[in-house]
């Protein structure tokens, strides 16, 4: 899972890329309004956390840019100023929720795991898929009720691909979305965790669909 | 009542401008009438008393003493009324001689019948003509003359000296002037009732504007128009247009506050989260001698953030509640809350209903202000409610009622106020926590309003909120 911050303060900036990172997901950040749009408009995210009040371009701005030129990922925004007429802007303008500063790590997570997982059209926040069980809020994995030791990257493709159950992953979808954008990709790593979920999980879980990609699905 | 009367004039306009016409207008009728009638009444004195010297000067010319001495007429007086008996123009001729008592009446017109006319001793120089008042015949005044005649080829040769008496009615004389007076008045009063009646007409009619600027500043009141609207004289042009810059001004300062007010809150409350992070991090992976600090600043945070919504939101509202001219349509703000509801709490999967009401449904205040009572009820029944959430919204003559019902677990009697109250004694209560119905309520009593609590007919809370409505 690939998420998005644009926030100007740098502590906070930094704050929110710890917390973030911390719960699995990889994170890319802009510090104001034209990166942040370029960012989100280029690249795939599966949320973006935007602020509002951002240098150059505003958030309103960024977002309204992204929705009108088809970018669908769900986006939480912060804001400092807490009036509803705000709130309501905000939402009309295409975002999915908004967190008011300031805020607790923990709530902002929460609402992130929401959203993620309503853009994928899961109501729980526990996901299945036959023996194997995903829990987004603490972020482990079960399977028959034992507990898998996974590391921050199979869980990331892990959970992308629960997220999307009985869809085709192509590989390349993979990569966009368990790699920061500066991280040095190399879609061969992709088949590396594939085959150490494989290991860990029951047989059959994971389809290989010759030429497109990754399916998981129960057997 | 002298102190009323001032007191009156001073205070309105329209009296003091009809005072002081009615007073001029009074005043100059009297003078008009007092000086025309009296310059009538000299005329006519000077024609009367013209008259006997015409009188008197054909008696002298006429008069002739017979052989005996006693005075005779050679032709008698043309004027017929010199005939008619007390037809109140008289003359009479007495002999006065030195060495003897004043012989009177010794010739008279006939018009005096048997009646002698008493006239005050007095014996005219040569040329001379006295006028006296006397009683004439049936105790009338009469208006006199007389002049002193001496004769001296007297063919007994004895020269003597007579008295001419030329007389008539008084009543002659004030008889026209008086009709001439009562004509005079009358048409004075009815040009003082015309005149009475333009003044008011003008004070009325010239005052009209004020009429209009007042009902026009009532407007921007009670919020239907922000500006003074309207044609005005270019006396009053200027007046309302400096009024209207003021109007301007004065939004320009609230929307300018409310800016500020916002930036502040966006400065403050960036660190703020800066420095809540940064404690619950360090709480993670804390040693214990800092977990107390951790804790403390976490709450303190909470605290400031509280503080700043709070009366931020008390800021903007009574700037904004004392600002005339702001209406706000119910519908679009309804509309707008409810989208963004049902985005925020799209989890909760809740039948989200607004019933049919009047699209002519305004608020008599900010769009703001009600965004933030609206949202904070609305917000509060989807956290609460299971499955349903009705707003429902209606005008009872002045007043905006609107009711939000959700179909939670409710609050008992002694909560409500709980909950309401939270927010009134900002020093002792955390303000702003809760369910965010003190602001609520604080914004909606601003405004003049209320915000009531109740059992909801869905078997939740209702909320009803009562705003001040304009056209």
């Amino acid at each position: 899972m690939r998420i998005l911050i644009v926030e100007d303060e740098p502590t906070l900036q930094a704050q929110l890329a710890e917390g973030l990172g911390a719960a699995s997901y990889a994170v890319d950040t802009a510090g104001n309004g034209v990166d942040g749009h370029y960012l989100g408009a280029t690249e795939s995210y599966d949320a973006v956390v935007l602020d509002l009040g951002l240098p150059q371009v505003d958030g309103i701005t960024v977002l309204r840019k992204w929705r009108a030129s088809g970018r669908t990922m769900p986006v939480l925004i912060l804001t400092a100023r807490d009036g509803w007429h705000e709130k309501v802007a905000g939402i009309d303008a295409g975002a999915d929720d908004y967190l008011t500063k300031p805020f607790h790590m923990e709530e902002l997570l929460a609402r992130l795991r929401a959203l993620i997982r309503r853009a994928g059209g899961h109501a729980s926040a526990e996901l299945n898929c036959g023996p194997l069980t995903l829990d987004t809020r603490s972020n482990r994995a079960t399977v028959n009720g034992q507990a898998m030791t996974l590391t921050s990257h199979e869980y990331r493709v892990l959970a992308y691909l629960m997220h999307h159950r009985d869809e085709v992953i192509s590989r390349s979808d993979l990569v966009e979305h368990i790699y920061a954008q500066d991280f040095d990709r190399d879609s061969n790593t992709v088949e590396v965790f594939i085959a150490r979920l494989r290991k860990k999980l029951p047989p059959g879980l994971i389809e290989t669909v010759r030429g497109l990609g990754y399916r998981l699905t129960t057997p | 009542m002298k102190n009323t009367v001032t007191s009156a004039l001073r205070n309105s306009l329209r009296l003091r401008l009809l005072a002081g016409t009615l007073f001029w207008i009074a005043a100059s009728i009297i003078a008009a009438g007092w000086g025309l009638s009296s310059l009538f009444q000299r005329h006519v004195e000077v024609q009367f008393h013209a008259e006997l010297k015409t009188y008197l000067d054909q008696l002298t010319a006429q008069l002739a003493p017979d052989s005996k001495g006693q005075p005779t007429l050679n032709l008698p007086l043309s004027d017929p009324r010199l005939s008619r008996p007390y037809s109140g123009y008289y003359w009479q001729i007495d002999e006065i001689n030195d060495d003897a008592p004043v012989s009177s009446g010794l010739l008279r017109s006939r018009s005096l019948w048997d009646h002698v006319l008493a006239v005050p001793p007095d014996t005219p120089a040569d040329g001379e003509i006295h006028q006296h008042r006397i009683v004439g015949p049936e105790g009338k005044m009469l208006g006199m003359g007389e002049r002193s005649v001496r004769i001296d080829d007297v063919p007994d040769g004895k020269p003597r000296s007579f008295r001419l008496i030329v007389a008539a009615d008084e009543s002659l004389m004030s008889e026209p002037v008086a009709r001439f007076s009562g004509a005079l008045w009358v048409a004075l009063g009815v040009l003082g009732i015309g005149l009475v009646f333009a003044a008011l007409m003008q004070v009325f009619v010239g005052l009209a504007p004020l009429r209009k600027l007042h009902a026009a500043l009532g407007k921007v009141r009670s919020g239907e128009t922000p500006r003074l609207n309207g044609d005005f004289p270019a006396e009053i042009m200027p007046l309302v247009e400096e009024l209207n810059t003021v109007l301007a001004q004065n939004a320009e300062v609230v929307e300018r506050a409310r800016t500020q007010a916002g930036n502040l809150a966006h400065a403050l409350k960036t660190p703020l989260s800066v420095l809540a992070n940064a404690a619950d991090a360090a709480s993670k992976h804390a040693c214990r001698e800092h977990s107390e600090l951790t804790r403390l600043v976490l709450e303190q945070v909470t605290t400031a953030r509280r503080q700043v919504d709070y009366h931020l939101a008390r800021a903007q509202a009574a700037a904004s509640s004392r600002m005339p001219g702001a209406r706000t349509s119910l519908r679009p703000v309804i509309d707008g809350l409810l989208r963004t509801m049902r985005r925020i709490h799209a989890d909760r999967q809740l039948d989200l209903t607004c019933r049919r009401f009047s699209e002519a449904l305004v608020f008599r205040g900010e769009a703001q202000d009600l965004q933030e009572m609206l949202g904070n009820l609305l917000d509060n029944a989807c956290k609460w409610a299971s499955h349903q959430v009705t707003v429902d919204a209606e005008r009872n003559r002045n007043e905006l009622c609107i009711i939000i019902d959700d179909d939670g677990v409710g609050l008992l009697a002694e909560q409500r106020d709980a909950v309401i109250r939270r927010g009134i004694r900002a020093d002792e209560q955390v303000p702003g926590s809760g369910l965010g119905l003190a602001i609520v309520e604080d914004l909606a009593r601003l405004y003049g309003g209320r915000l009531e609590l109740m059992d909801s007919p869905l078997g939740g809370l209702r909320s009803s909120l009562t705003l001040p409505a304009t056209n």
